[in-house]
């Protein structure tokens, strides 16, 4: 059995899923120009864009018999990909291309280990390899920057200041008491701090492994396996637009909340759509009647 | 068993051109490890929890979509599922050992234990679903007589099938890769928690005690991240199913442990990039 190989190419795919996530993703810095974080969404468009990339490269390194299932691609994706995109934020504006140069390296590495010291040998190996830890990467990246407003680390780690106020020693003039004020910031309620990264790592791989993993066998076609991407990252996108709610304010994560809704009502009607194209017969089960008694 | 049914292509023995290089590669990040300021040590610890973890998955009784069928021994899932439950869980008792001590020898024990114990109620709980209520008996299909046991295996199995259940050696092969696996995954999260304590408060200027969250969810995350990795190299070793220690498949093993030591060495030194200074 041969994967289809689809009326959009392998390269086609990378250069628009690539640019669609890092435009997607530095879009959300208009959160910084203008002051409001209602562009966050931006940042779940691209992520969507990542996965819809990412399930096509995993058809085509499934297809060569890795021995494995297709789950395994999904989870050295998201593994590797979460490296890359911690390390990766700490470089302030440039933070989406480092982000994606080192996970290219990573997935680099670890497609050389693969090919050549476990000797899998399979071509297209170290090249799947790097493209699927970059979607790994671009994927969490986009998804904590619509769960946060930020793609930079002291954005994801930082959830907020407290004061800390001490009397001062010394009086002020006029005998008023004085204070020191120190501002601490505080980690524990932020994206990473608060380990909801680590939501975003479990639901983006396992929306990166779903669809081919759901399509796959003699039928498949490529426009369908991409559809099914697309609905299931509108799926994730409405997990995280929850999650931000602890960490925008209302307005913004109810934006992000409307559109995940609306992107996966439409990429699921259109999904079901080409499944009854694609289907020999449709059953529109109904429940099986009990006449009564045995039968 | 193969995603697609493309035969796996993947080659016998060590590649030792591939084998040499990936060696060059945890040398360099070892010294670029050095180089950078930081210790060496806890990337030495990360590195051979890494390969514990490639080593001990090998051990774990793999089936598969065939076992759920009933066609071939083991559990019925990925080794990438069944190495993260096994790993994880001995980690996440790992980390809680470890906070609740302090100890390192009993943090890292409480890990292996508790990978043990998970992948022990995981084989129990499967070998009572397939005796009781699939109705298969334990049969091996690769060996005649059990090592441990002497049970004797092809009077029980069924004809056209690779054998079912899990016999005593796989399920001790379980319990013993659970052990290893979670040993070698709470390994990298003592190393990383211990590199984020110290490194932390200097780069985000903040004091030990405000910084703990943030650590711990980093190495955290990293560990599951490191964790994934592994396994799924460890996975393409096997290609898909094996069914224990006793396994022809077992042999594989050594390009297994140098692999996934490389892979760890790499992404050890990466994690270690978060708390270089580069000034932003």
């Amino acid at each position: 059995m041969e994967a289809s190989a689809g009326a959009i190419s392998e390269n086609t795919l990378m250069i628009y899923g690539i640019v669609v996530a890092l435009v997607g993703t530095y879009l959300t810095y208009l959160n910084v120009v203008t002051g409001i974080a209602v562009f966050s969404f931006f940042g779940g468009i691209g992520a969507i864009a990542a996965i819809w990339w990412g399930s096509d490269t995993i058809k085509h390194l499934c297809s060569y018999g890795l021995g494995t299932g297709v789950p395994s691609a999904g989870m050295v994706a998201f593994g590797a990909g979460a490296i890359a995109m911690i390390a990766g934020t700490k470089f302030g504006i440039a933070s989406p291309i480092v982000t994606l140069i080192l996970a290219a390296i990573i997935g680099a590495v670890i497609g050389y280990i693969a090919n050549n010291v476990i000797n899998m040998n399979i071509p297209v190996m170290i090249f799947s390899l790097m493209k699927l830890s970059m979607v790994g990467a671009l994927t969490m990246l986009g998804f904590a920057a619509m769960c946060t407003g930020t793609f930079m680390f002291n954005g994801l780690v930082i959830g907020g200041m407290t004061l800390s106020m001490e009397p001062a020693a010394q009086a002020a003039a006029g005998g008023a008491q004085t204070f020191m004020v120190t501002i601490i910031p505080e980690f524990a309620g932020s994206l990473i701090g608060g380990s909801a990264l680590a939501v975003i790592f479990f639901i983006g791989a396992i929306a990166l492994q779903h669809p081919f993993n759901a399509c796959l066998g003699p039928n498949e076609s490529q426009d369908r396996t991409l559809m099914l991407a697309i609905e299931v990252g509108f799926l994730s996108m409405f997990v995280v637009a929850v999650m931000s709610f602890a960490f925008l304010d209302m307005v913004s994560a109810a934006v992000g909340l409307l559109i995940a809704l609306l992107g996966w009502f439409f990429s699921y009607r259109k999904y079901i759509a080409y499944s009854k194209r694609d289907a020999y017969a449709w059953l529109d089960a109904k429940p099986i009647v009990e006449v009564g008694g045995d039968q | 068993m193969s995603a697609l049914g493309g035969k796996a292509a993947g080659g016998e023995g060590m590649n030792p051109t591939g084998t040499v290089v990936g060696i060059v590669i945890l040398l360099v990040s070892i010294a670029a490890t050095y180089a950078l300021g930081f210790s060496i040590v806890p990337l030495i610890g990360i590195i051979i929890g890494g390969a514990l973890i490639g080593f001990g998955v090998h051990f774990v009784p793999v089936g598969g979509a065939p076992a759920a069928m009933g066609q071939a021994p083991g559990i019925a899932t990925g080794v990438a599922m069944l190495a993260a439950g096994a790993g994880l869980a001995g980690l996440f008792g790992g980390a809680w050992a470890y906070e609740a001590t302090g100890d390192f020898a009993v943090a890292v024990a409480g890990g292996a234990v508790g990978g043990g114990l998970m992948m022990a109620i995981t084989c129990l709980m499967v070998n009572v679903t397939y005796v009781y209520a699939m109705g298969n008996p334990a049969a091996s299909g690769k060996i005649a007589k059990d090592p441990i046991t002497g049970d004797t295996f092809p009077e029980y199995k069924s004809q056209g099938t690779e054998g079912h259940g899990l016999p005593f050696i796989s399920f001790f092969g379980g319990v013993v890769g659970g052990f290893i696996a979670g040993l070698g995954g709470t390994l990298i999260y003592i190393e990383l928690l211990d590199v984020y304590h110290a490194g932390l408060p200097a780069i985000m200027q903040a004091d030990a005690a405000t910084i703990e969250p943030l650590a711990v969810s980093l190495a955290g995350i990293f560990a599951i991240g490191f964790f994934l990795v592994n396994a799924v190299l460890a996975a393409y070793n096997i290609t898909g199913t094996i069914e224990g220690p006793h396994d022809p498949k077992f042999k594989r093993v050594p390009r297994a442990i140098i692999g996934c030591a490389v892979a760890s060495a790499f992404c050890g030194l990466v994690s270690m990039l978060i708390i270089l200074n580069t000034g932003m």
